[in-house]
């Protein structure tokens, strides 16, 4: 079995697709055929991860979202994916993920497809590995729109004269299928989309997004910090009485509930400051 | 009058095959046509054999074949031919292949008819012969449809064939015998037996401005490490993909007086792995994975092979040897393939050496430093040269240099929407 190419597509592109080539038999890939004719089994992305959700109990099955500038990628991971699963799981959303993966295409009736996909690696990386992700992908992008229409002047289009003019043989036997299965590709759409993820890579661009994910990040820790710090509130009037609680007692009382130290004495500062619960002695909480 | 059209008729369905499916009334109202217009019955028979028998046996030239045709028929001259044993299906088959040529140009051949009575410089037609895709090469197949036919010798031209003139880079998509104009980078003699008989072969690596490839010369040409040369006659071999120029006296080879600047092929992924593998390449891609088995590991000191728990599959209980590498995955989005980064290289990558690995991994465990890898390698665009092979599970390069390529996003950006524009 040779090491299948990793291909730069965008979501836009690959989400398009409708063209199927099935694998016979035993450990023969399957393919989809984006319409700028990427013949992919595998692909590389870099995106951020934006959701993670359990679709089975146990985690045997979840399902995540990584979105592009153009588009979303939907992966699903199972039991057989364990170390995959658990490293999409201990991911706090959003966040930049590169995943390596292999196309998984559910085709409920002829000339449906329903495409997503299957992660087999995916780590967590800076922002930059994004920056150089559509960059490859912009060129590559672009390499499959020249052979399209390299390709639909050819007569009959065929992969070797393509292969002379430089395409790798995979690019050449999807493009030929892309012209013959997509009627009119519509070259200017993904022109666009170029341009489209491009302007991510603008310093404005960038910054703003910057400012997106660390206000989804900071808005995401303050609604996390409120729920701890009800609880916290909680405890401390069930153990309070007439003298009120020791902070001792809160502490031992939160970490059964499962919540550390470190957070509980940060949900106490913050009650105190909010005027929610107040000193009477030192060492000793009680509420107002 | 009407006896003499009929056996022209007659004639003229000969002349074309009574299998050929043509209405005979249809020819002799087309014949009768002709003498009407006061065509000589001769020439309107001529006209009518051609016109006919040319209508789905047209005879295909050399340069106009595409792969994987079928039925096609060709007028060529035998330029070269030889036979080999082969197995088929666990039989053993004699083929015959060689060179084919006509007035439009040359092409490989191979006779999977054991029966094949043409010589070198025979003229032949061939009927209902494919083609096939064959290292970049279109090959003309005989198979158990074809029929041969040896015609005179005068039906078509002598073809003058010479080697081919091609660079060190092409030589992946050439047949036939070549020629180069290289340095010789390196040369070393030995002697070798073969059937009995000690032969002197001096073998070494040569180059061009396009790339380097081996050599093994079966004769004594007198070449010295540097000399300027131009091979006339070599054959082009490969060995998982490297590049090998074989050649014996039947060459010619004389030193010219030019220099030549030999530098490493920098090639696209997918160009190397269809190729299966280079001669000191540079190749360019993403890192999209750290395989296992990298970062900091000990080896056994008698097989060098990475031991695990102070342990050797072989050896038992060793005193490991450390050492440092990376085995990553570079992909472009054309190919993939794996690479293997020694210890200095990856200390330079690190920016770690292997004493400090050997701490780290001593006192976070031996995945701090796969860790390291991971931080300073992974989604990174890597600049890699080296040799690379490749097998049925791909192609691997050894890295001789590595180094992350830097970016400019501005520059990038702004070319990239310059060439969607011109799109």
């Amino acid at each position: 079995m040779k090491r299948e190419v990793a291909w730069r597509v965008f979501a836009g592109e690959y989400n398009d697709s409708t063209s199927v080539v099935k694998g016979e038999g035993e450990k023969v890939p399957s393919y989809v055929i984006t319409p700028l004719g990427a013949k992919i089994n595998r692909l590389f992305v870099v995106g951020v991860l934006t959701d993670v959700e359990s679709l089975a109990e146990g985690n045997e099955l979840i399902r995540a979202h990584v979105s592009d500038p153009t588009g979303i990628f939907t992966l699903y991971s199972g039991q057989f994916q364990a170390d995959v699963t658990s490293a999409l799981l201990n991911i706090e959303t959003p966040a930049f993920v590169a995943f390596v993966g292999k196309t998984r295409i559910f085709e409920p009736e002829e000339g449906v497809v329903y495409l997503s996909v299957r992660p087999e690696k995916v780590y967590e990386v800076e922002p930059e590995a994004r920056d150089r992700w559509i960059i490859e992908t912009c060129k590559r992008t672009i390499e499959r729109i020249e052979a399209i229409k390299e390709c639909s002047n050819l007569s009959p289009p065929n992969a070797y004269d393509l292969r002379k003019l430089g395409y790798s043989r995979n690019l050449s036997e999807g493009a030929v299928k892309a012209v013959k299965f997509y009627k009119n590709i519509d070259i200017e759409k993904y022109k666009s989309m170029i341009v489209e993820a491009l302007r991510y890579l603008t310093p404005e661009e960038k910054e703003l997004q910057k400012e997106d994910i660390r206000e989804a990040k900071e808005t995401k820790e303050s609604e996390e910090a409120d729920e701890i710090e009800a609880k916290v509130l909680d405890i401390i009037k069930e153990i309070e009485g007439e003298d009120g609680a020791l902070w001792d007692n809160i502490i031992e009382r939160c970490a059964e509930e499962g919540l550390d130290k470190i957070s509980v004495e940060e949900a106490i500062t913050s009650l105190l400051d909010k005027g929610l619960v107040y000193e009477p002695v030192l060492g000793t909480i009680k509420t107002t | 009058m009407k006896d003499d059209i009929s056996s022209y008729v007659d004639e003229i369905i000969s002349a074309i095959g009574e299998d050929s499916g043509v209405d005979r009334e249809k020819l002799e109202k087309e014949f009768k046509k002709f003498l009407e217009y006061g065509v000589p019955p001769d020439q309107a028979k001529k006209t009518l054999v051609e016109r006919f028998s040319s209508k789905d046996k047209s005879r295909k030239m050399l340069n106009e074949i595409k792969p994987n045709e079928s039925s096609i028929n060709l007028l060529c001259r035998v330029i070269t031919i030889n036979s080999r044993e082969v197995r088929i299906r666990g039989e053993p088959r004699k083929i015959f292949y060689g060179l084919l040529g006509d007035e439009s140009g040359i092409a490989p051949f191979t006779s999977w008819n054991s029966s094949l009575q043409v010589e070198k410089g025979n003229v032949i037609e061939i009927k209902n012969a494919y083609t096939r895709e064959w290292q970049d090469n279109i090959q003309v197949n005989f198979g158990e449809r074809t029929v041969v036919k040896k015609v005179d010798d005068d039906k078509l031209p002598e073809i003058s064939y010479q080697p081919k003139l091609c660079k060190i880079a092409d030589l992946h998509s050439t047949f036939g015998p070549v020629e180069v104009q290289v340095k010789i980078l390196d040369i070393s003699k030995r002697e070798i037996e073969t059937g009995g008989e000690t032969r002197t072969v001096f073998s070494g690596v040569l180059g061009d401005e396009t790339g380097k490839a081996q050599f093994t010369a079966w004769h004594d040409f007198k070449i010295k490490k540097n000399d300027v040369i131009r091979i006339s006659g070599g054959y082009a071999r490969f060995w998982k993909g490297i590049p090998q120029l074989v050649f014996d006296e039947r060459a010619e080879v004389n030193k010219i007086d030019r220099n030549i600047e030999v530098s490493s092929e920098k090639i696209p992924l997918h160009k190397l792995v269809e190729r299966k593998g280079g001669l000191d390449v540079v190749v360019e891609g993403t890192v999209i994975e750290i395989r296992d088995g990298s970062g900091y590991i000990e080896r056994c000191p008698e097989c060098k092979r990475p031991i695990q728990d102070g342990e050797c599959r072989i050896h038992g209980k060793v005193k490991g040897i450390p050492d440092l590498r990376a085995k990553i995955v570079v992909d472009d989005g054309t190919a993939g393939i794996g690479a293997i980064i020694g210890r200095e290289l990856t200390e330079k990558l690190i920016e770690k050496n292997l004493d400090e690995c050997k701490k780290l991994a001593s006192n976070n465990g031996g995945d701090a430093v796969m860790e390291l890898l991971q931080k300073n390698l992974l989604t990174k665009l890597i600049s890699l040269r080296g040799n690379a092979i490749g097998d049925e599970y791909g192609t691997t390069l050894i890295a001789r240099e590595a180094e992350i390529v830097k970016q400019n996003l501005k520059e990038e950006v702004a070319n990239l929407l310059q060439r969607v524009e011109e799109l």
